[in-house]
């Protein structure tokens, strides 16, 4: 049974169904696990070895990346009130830590997130990730980007990098 | 009472900074140069504005209310990245990135090297 398999699916699925109708019950709950059931086994994803868990590192990662959204949001805020429209930017090449795919995409996603950031383009067979930051004033500021993107990776992998 | 005015002020005060949050947002994508800027204007305050405010609201709300404004702010962060990383993505193709604004450009140092070399511009 692939649907077993896919428990955490499941559970998901019914965590948002529940969260969705906004009251908990057993005739919810059952019809949550039903409907979990159905979209799994009709729209399977592919099995990809699970995540790790490790609750102390996502809790780490997730504050890490709210204090980096206010603190970015404040510095993007005042690129546009002081600079406006002769605003400077850069593309910066970042050499990326890992060769997990699924690493890379979280860590293009958090870089997406954090305002001034955004990944253009990830060139895996010469491991380096392309960034464009709002706000850089001269080219050694590139450097800077790079420690940043550095830390976010290292955040990455002991929160959900396989193996030990 | 009292305990009412403290969660009134909590909220009031999250309302706020996220209403100010947004109009940031809404100013940088005016006043910002090209599409790119105007992204990160457009899209990462606007989700911390999001963030605020709901967190507001929640504070004001029965638990059980709450609980699915979670759900909202976790797919607003699930889903904003992907959207503007496409968009991003097709302006630095498509040249709708003012050049001039660019202090440094690694990336296209990486694809002259490779046109030279006859090889293919990296995809994905």
């Amino acid at each position: 049974m692939t649907v077993l398999r896919r428990w955490p699916q499941v559970l998901w699925l019914t965590v948002v169904w529940v969260l969705l109708w906004g009251t908990i019950s057993v005739k919810i709950v059952l019809g949550g696990i039903l409907v979990a059931a159905a979209v799994t086994a009709l729209f399977p994803l592919p099995l990809l070895p699970r995540l790790p868990f490790r609750p102390w590192a996502l809790l780490q990662l997730g504050g890490y990346l709210l204090v980096d959204l206010v603190v970015s949001g404040v510095q993007v805020a005042w690129e546009a009130l002081r600079h406006g429209p002769r605003a400077q930017a850069g593309i910066v090449a970042v050499p990326l830590l890992t060769d997990s795919e699924r690493i890379t995409t979280f860590v293009a996603a958090a870089t997406a997130l954090t305002p001034g950031t955004v990944v253009l383009q990830i060139d895996r067979a010469g491991g380096r990730l392309y960034v464009y930051t709002l706000g850089l004033r001269r080219p050694d500021d590139a450097a800077r980007v790079r420690r940043q993107m550095e830390r976010l990776q290292e955040r990455m992998v002991r929160t959900v990098g396989e193996g030990r | 009472m009292n305990g009412g005015t403290v969660t009134d002020v909590v909220s009031a005060v999250f309302l706020l900074l996220g209403a100010l949050s947004c109009l940031l947002g809404a100013l940088g994508l005016v006043r910002l140069p090209d599409l790119p800027a105007r992204l990160q204007a457009a899209t990462k305050p606007q989700t911390l504005g999001l963030l605020l405010i709901l967190v507001g609201t929640a504070v004001r709300l029965d638990f059980e209310n709450a609980a699915t404004l979670v759900l909202v702010i976790l797919f607003q962060a699930v889903t904003a990245p992907v959207i503007s990383q496409i968009v991003a993505r097709s302006a630095y193709r498509t040249g709708t990135l003012d050049r001039r604004a660019l202090v440094v450009d690694e990336l296209a140092e990486r694809m002259e090297h490779e046109a030279r070399e006859g090889g293919p511009a990296g995809r994905k």
